[in-house]
């Protein structure tokens, strides 16, 4: 009598059931990997290489039209001449010729495969080589061009020497602008998605007008206009910056109120009816058993719409902000005016960066952990 | 002569014959769905009233309607003698006499057992935190919840929660009491302790209105039933009467199916 195996009586994890792998799948699966790598190594270690060395103005990049009196033509130059070295093309080719075997190998085979595991290495092998041979293609399109105009442009970085604080000062600036916009939309926000909830048509007729009026209207229109309209129209002595803060918090209102009109909406009618049965008023009901429930729900989408206002902050470039006003998107415009170099903006994008990537991580992680905490409060429910 | 006036116990402009809750000619509509069809009931103090009938009858609707939770299409609620059909009336005020207790629970998840009983006698009824919490734990105590006053709904079972929003009710001192299939969410097991409470509930003289699918309870602590069957009130009277002796053919039918 065959005596099977007897299956342990309580695994302490789940088991793994991808089952084994084979050459093939792995093999595909590195030629995928190694495809990506060889392009991002190649044109690295180019780049630096070319950066540390002592080159000089080739007459490749005088017919890229890269003046030699241009401050930091060499550096461009460099940029340029080490996209053509031999060491970027080999990588190039390199990389196109092993993601294609990745790509074709992998589509070819993946069906056939008897394993989880190894179909999901096939596949995975197809779709980064396949990335592979797309970036190769970007660059050598790029370089095949006119890189020069590109870089002496947007890659020139000599002319921002000493703008380091600028840049410190127009991150502070930026995420003063946003923050005391968004607080001020939250606020709005609240009050006009509790108004828009009314039975009374009378009520929500006004906050839906507000709310369609600015979100159907461009952000620069309405902080142009608002400009003018304050200062102007009703005589405020105000600096662009606070008329800047006020437009965003209208602005941001609006969105934010829907935001929370479909928080509330969320929370199940029986709170409401629990509420109002024990005597509250609707006021009451909403104050202690519907907006605090709300509230949870609409940090991740208000946190996003923080981010997207931002961004969204790089708009009063059109207004006439003071020096130590400066956001980041009038710093760089300011030193593009300057200097006629559009590195500038490079930089600006890689400030915002600094500020929304950590940022939209955080968004995720407490959109994940509000998730799960929500589901032990969502078992009242039964 | 002077006439000795007894202190009643009773709200002022009722006598103790008089009805504490009176329906007049209840009629709700559902934009074209005729829910209710002209349902009149009277309860009087003390009164243990039993709504049966099949789903889709109006039971919960007909509950719902006491308390203006469900605005009546037509007909009038008369409580202590007052018509809170009236558009005047302070509905407010009104319902921190009348306790309502739901199918689903109800309680708020972001608050503690505790907090969820306090929070109305706080902000409605303006008591001190401490006299709050003193009635609260009082009231958790008597559905046998002391012990997990500071517990989140989300931390309870079923039957736990069910009973903190009995007391939720009850710590607001309700003259009326209604009870809208509390058990039927609940898993057959925690069912006992909910119509333990109930049952202590109505020996302690409360009024009460019950809609529910336990007909045990309802044979055994309802003082009336009432039958309600697409809209009407099919059927009403002593519920061991009702039972052992159905009126109507509708009735032997819900009964077949049920029991």
């Amino acid at each position: 009598m065959a005596v099977t195996e007897a299956p342990p009586l309580e695994p302490e994890v789940a088991p793994d059931v991808r089952g084994p792998t084979a050459p093939l799948p792995v093999t595909i699966l590195a030629l995928g990997i190694a495809s990506l790598v060889v392009i991002a190594l190649g044109v690295l270690f180019s780049q630096v290489n070319y950066g540390f060395s002592d080159r000089v103005m080739t007459q490749y990049c005088i017919d890229q039209q890269i003046s030699p009196e241009d401050n930091g033509a060499i550096g461009v130059c460099n940029i340029i001449e080490a996209l053509r070295d031999p060491t970027t093309s080999g990588a190039l080719y390199l990389g196109i010729g092993l993601g294609a075997a990745a790509l074709i190998l992998g589509a070819s085979t993946y069906r056939r495969m008897d394993s989880k595991r190894k179909r999901d290495q096939a596949i995975t092998g197809a779709v980064i080589g396949s990335q592979g041979i797309l970036l190769a293609i970007a660059i050598l399109w790029f370089r095949s061009v006119s890189p020069g105009l590109f870089a002496r442009s947007f890659l020139n970085f000599a002319d921002l020497h000493g703008y380091g604080g600028a840049f410190l000062r127009g991150i502070r600036n930026t995420l003063v602008l946003a923050f005391a916009g968004e607080m001020g939309g939250i606020v709005i926000g609240l009050v006009l998605g509790v108004l828009t909830l009314s039975e009374r048509r009378a009520v929500r007729a006004p906050a839906r007008i507000y709310i369609n009026f600015f979100r159907g209207t461009p952000l620069i229109w309405q902080l142009v206009t608002g400009y003018f309209l304050l200062l102007f129209g009703f005589g405020l002595r105000m600096s662009a910056f606070t008329v800047a803060v006020i437009v965003f918090a209208l602005n941001t209102g609006a969105y934010a109120s829907e935001v929370f009109r479909a928080g509330i909406q969320s929370i199940e009618r029986g709170q409401y009816e629990a509420a109002r049965s024990l005597g509250m008023s609707y006021v009451q009901a909403m104050r202690y058993a519907i907006v605090p429930q709300a509230v949870r729900r609409v940090i991740p989408p208000l946190m996003n719409e923080f981010v997207i206002l931002i961004k969204d902050t790089a708009l009063v470039v059109a207004l006439g902000l003071v020096e130590s006003q400066y956001d980041i998107f009038t710093t760089a415009r300011e030193g593009q005016a300057a200097t006629f170099n559009a590195t500038f903006f490079t930089v600006a994008a890689i400030a915002y960066l600094v500020v929304t990537l950590p940022l939209i991580r955080l968004v995720n992680a407490v959109e994940k952990r509000l998730r799960s905490g929500l589901v032990g409060i969502a078992g009242a429910g039964g | 002569m002077r006439v000795a006036v007894e202190r009643s116990i009773l709200p002022p402009g009722t006598s103790p014959g008089d009805p504490l809750v009176r329906l007049e000619g209840i009629h709700k509509w559902f934009g074209n769905l005729h829910v209710l069809k002209g349902v009149d009931l009277a309860l009087q103090q003390r009164d243990v009233v039993v709504v049966i009938g099949p789903s889709g009858g109006g039971k919960s609707t007909l509950l719902r309607c006491v308390s203006l939770l469900e605005v009546p299409t037509l007909g009038h609620v008369w409580f202590e003698g007052n018509d809170i059909t009236d558009v005047r009336t302070d509905l407010n005020e009104v319902r921190t006499h009348i306790g309502i207790v739901f199918q689903a629970y109800n309680l708020f998840p972001h608050m503690t057992a505790e907090r969820n009983v306090t929070v109305a006698l706080e902000r409605v009824l303006k008591l001190s935190g401490d006299e709050a919490h003193e009635r609260a734990m009082d009231q958790l105590a008597r559905v046998g919840m002391g012990h997990k006053a500071s517990a989140y709904p989300g931390q309870l079972s079923g039957g736990q929660q069910q009973r903190v929003a009995i007391a939720r009710a009850l710590a607001m001192k309700p003259r009326l009491m209604l009870f809208d299939e509390v058990t039927s969410a609940l898993d057959p097991e925690l069912v006992g302790e909910v119509l333990e409470v109930m049952i202590r509930l109505a020996g302690d003289g409360m009024t009460m209105m019950v809609v529910t699918h336990e007909m045990g309870f309802a044979r055994e602590v309802g003082t009336r039933m009432l039958f309600l069957d697409e809209g009407r009130v099919a059927e009403q009277g002593e519920p061991r009467e009702m039972f052992y002796r159905p009126q109507t053919d509708r009735l032997r039918q819900f009964f077949a199916k049920v029991l």
